[in-house]
C-alpha cells in the first residue's frame, strides 16, 4: 500500500481549494472548507482507483483525521 | 450470469425525440442557496449544464410515439411487417395497460403484433435490445420496434439538489431487423437488488398507494425536499455502484466476444453525467474520444433514452456511414440493474434527434 505521506498528497489532489502540502496526518478533514458531498465523490474515486478500496459514507463519518482514514483503508485492504 | 451472443439481428434505424423546453443550471441559483461558486464546481466537476424537460401534459409515451412515427416515415417500412413492439420505461402512462399496447394502437400496427413493456430505467435499453435479439434469433420475429423513454423530470422535487438538476426527458425508437448477412451481438447483464433503496420512487405502486400523506414533501438532513411520490437518489451509492459494476461488465462482455478494448470503435455509456463517464473510461483505460459524453450536458440524464440519444446526437455520421462499427453499449441504474452489449452496427438508414411537437 502507498505510504501515509503519499495518501495525504492524493487526498490534497482530490480536493478543491487545498494547496499541496497544506494538510497533515492530523488534519481533521471534515472541517475543511471545501469538504462537501462533491468532495466525498472525488476522494472516494481516488481511493478506489489508487488503493482498490471502496469507502462508504460511514467510513467518512467514523474517521476524524487523515491518519485515521488512511488506517481504515489499510484495514479494509487487509480484510 | 446471462451472457449470450446472437448473429441474426441488426439495428437498422434509430430516432430520439427530446422536448423543446430547455432548463439551465445557471438559472437555478436559488436552488443552491445563491451559491454561484457551488454551481461552477458542479458544472466543472460533475459536468451538469443543460437539460430538456417535458410540460405536464407530455409523457414518455408521447415522445416515443413521435420518435416511432419519424422512424416509420423515414424508413418507409410496411407497418404490417412489425412483429413485436416493446416499450422500455419506468414512467408509463398508466399502471395498466402497458405503453406498448397503447402504441400498437396509436401507430396502427398489425393485430398480430406482440406488445409488452420492460420495467427498467437506465439499464433498460440494453435489455430491450437483448430481448429483441432473442426474439429474432428464435425465428419468432423479423422486425422488432424497441421504444425506450422516460420523463424523470416529472418525478423529481424541484427543491432536491441531488436529482432536480440531473434529469432530462427523452423518448426513442429503434428498429431491429432480421439480417441477411451475419452480424454479431454479445450481451452481459446483471442485477443487485440490495441496491433498491438507492434509487427509488417509494409511492404510487401497490406497496404504497398514493394518498394525502405520500404527497407531503419533507426536508432531509441536507436541506433537500421530497415526498414519497418523488424520485430519491443516493448519489454517492450510485456513483460507487457505477465505477465498480460498469467496468467489470464491459470487460466481461469484451472477453466473451473475444474482442480487445482497442478493437472497439465507440463506447456508448448511459449518459449519467460526465464525472461518472470519465471515471468509467479511466478505469477501462479507454480513449475518451471513443466515449460520447456531450449528450448528458445537452439534454440531461434521459434514463432509458440516453443511449439511443447519444448514438443519434453524437455518432450519427459514423453510424450512417458505410463501415460497420463495433459499438459497446452499457446501461446502469435503478434496480440496481446493468447491461452491456457489443454490437456490430452501421449503414443505418436513419439516426437522428428530433424535437417534440404536439400533434
Amino acid at each position: 500500500m502507498r505510504p501515509l505521506k503519499k495518501f495525504i498528497e492524493d487526498f490534497e489532489a482530490s480536493m478543491e481549494e487545498v494547496e499541496p502540502g497544506a494538510l497533515s496526518a492530523e488534519t481533521e478533514f471534515k472541517g475543511l472548507k471545501s469538504w462537501d458531498s462533491l468532495a466525498i465523490l472525488t476522494v472516494t474515486d481516488t481511493v478506489e482507483f489508487e488503493y482498490g478500496v471502496l469507502l462508504r459514507k460511514d467510513d467518512f463519518t467514523d474517521s476524524v483525521t487523515l491518519a485515521q482514514l488512511y488506517h481504515l483503508i489499510e484495514a479494509k485492504l487487509g480484510a | 450470469m446471462p451472457q449470450s451472443s446472437f448473429n441474426k439481428a441488426v439495428v437498422t434505424a434509430i430516432v430520439t425525440c427530446v422536448p423543446p423546453c430547455e432548463k439551465r443550471i445557471d438559472d437555478e441559483i436559488e436552488l443552491f442557496g445563491g451559491n454561484v461558486k457551488q454551481i461552477e464546481r458542479i458544472k466543472k466537476t460533475i459536468g451538469l449544464n443543460k437539460r430538456r424537460v417535458v410540460d405536464k401534459q407530455t409523457t414518455a409515451l408521447d415522445l416515443c410515439e413521435l420518435a416511432a412515427l419519424q422512424l416509420l416515415a423515414d424508413t418507409g417500412i410496411d407497418l404490417t411487417t412489425i412483429d413485436a413492439v416493446l416499450c422500455v420505461t419506468q414512467t408509463p402512462d398508466h399502471l395498466q395497460p402497458c405503453n406498448a399496447a397503447i402504441l400498437q394502437g396509436r401507430l396502427g400496427l398489425s393485430p398480430h403484433c406482440a406488445a409488452f413493456d420492460v420495467g427498467l430505467g437506465c439499464s433498460g435499453y440494453v435489455y430491450g435490445l437483448w430481448l429483441g435479439h432473442m426474439m429474432i434469433q428464435a425465428g419468432s420475429c423479423k422486425r422488432v420496434l424497441i421504444l425506450a423513454g422516460d420523463t424523470l423530470s416529472r418525478l423529481v422535487h424541484s427543491k432536491d439538489r441531488a436529482v432536480a438538476p440531473l434529469f432530462g426527458d427523452g423518448g426513442s425508437a429503434t428498429l431491429l431487423e432480421c439480417s441477411e448477412v451475419e452480424r454479431g451481438a454479445w450481451f452481459n447483464l446483471g442485477t443487485d437488488g440490495s441496491g433498491v433503496p438507492h434509487l427509488i420512487v417509494p409511492a404510487g405502486g401497490a406497496r404504497l398507494p398514493l394518498s394525502n400523506a405520500t404527497n407531503v414533501a419533507r426536508e432531509d438532513e441536507s436541506g433537500n425536499f421530497r415526498s414519497d411520490e418523488n424520485l430519491f437518489m443516493d448519489g454517492a451509492e450510485v456513483f460507487n455502484f457505477s465505477i465498480q459494476v460498469v467496468p467489470a461488465s464491459v470487460r466481461a462482455t469484451l472477453k466473451f466476444a473475444g474482442v480487445e478494448p482497442d478493437e472497439v470503435d465507440y463506447f456508448v455509456f448511459h449518459q449519467a453525467n460526465r464525472y461518472i463517464l470519465s471515471n468509467i473510461a479511466k478505469r477501462l483505460k479507454i480513449d475518451t474520444t471513443k466515449v460520447p459524453m456531450q449528450t448528458v450536458e445537452r439534454y440531461g440524464n434521459q434514463s432509458s433514452a440516453s443511449i439511443p440519444s447519444a448514438m443519434c446526437g453524437e455518432l450519427r455520421e459514423v453510424l450512417c456511414g458505410d463501415d460497420v462499427q463495433r459499438v459497446l453499449l452499457s446501461g446502469f441504474g435503478v434496480g440496481l440493474s446493468w447491461g452491456s452489449a457489443l454490437l456490430e452496427i452501421g449503414q443505418l438508414s436513419v439516426c437522428k434527434v428530433i424535437e417534440y411537437e404536439r400533434a
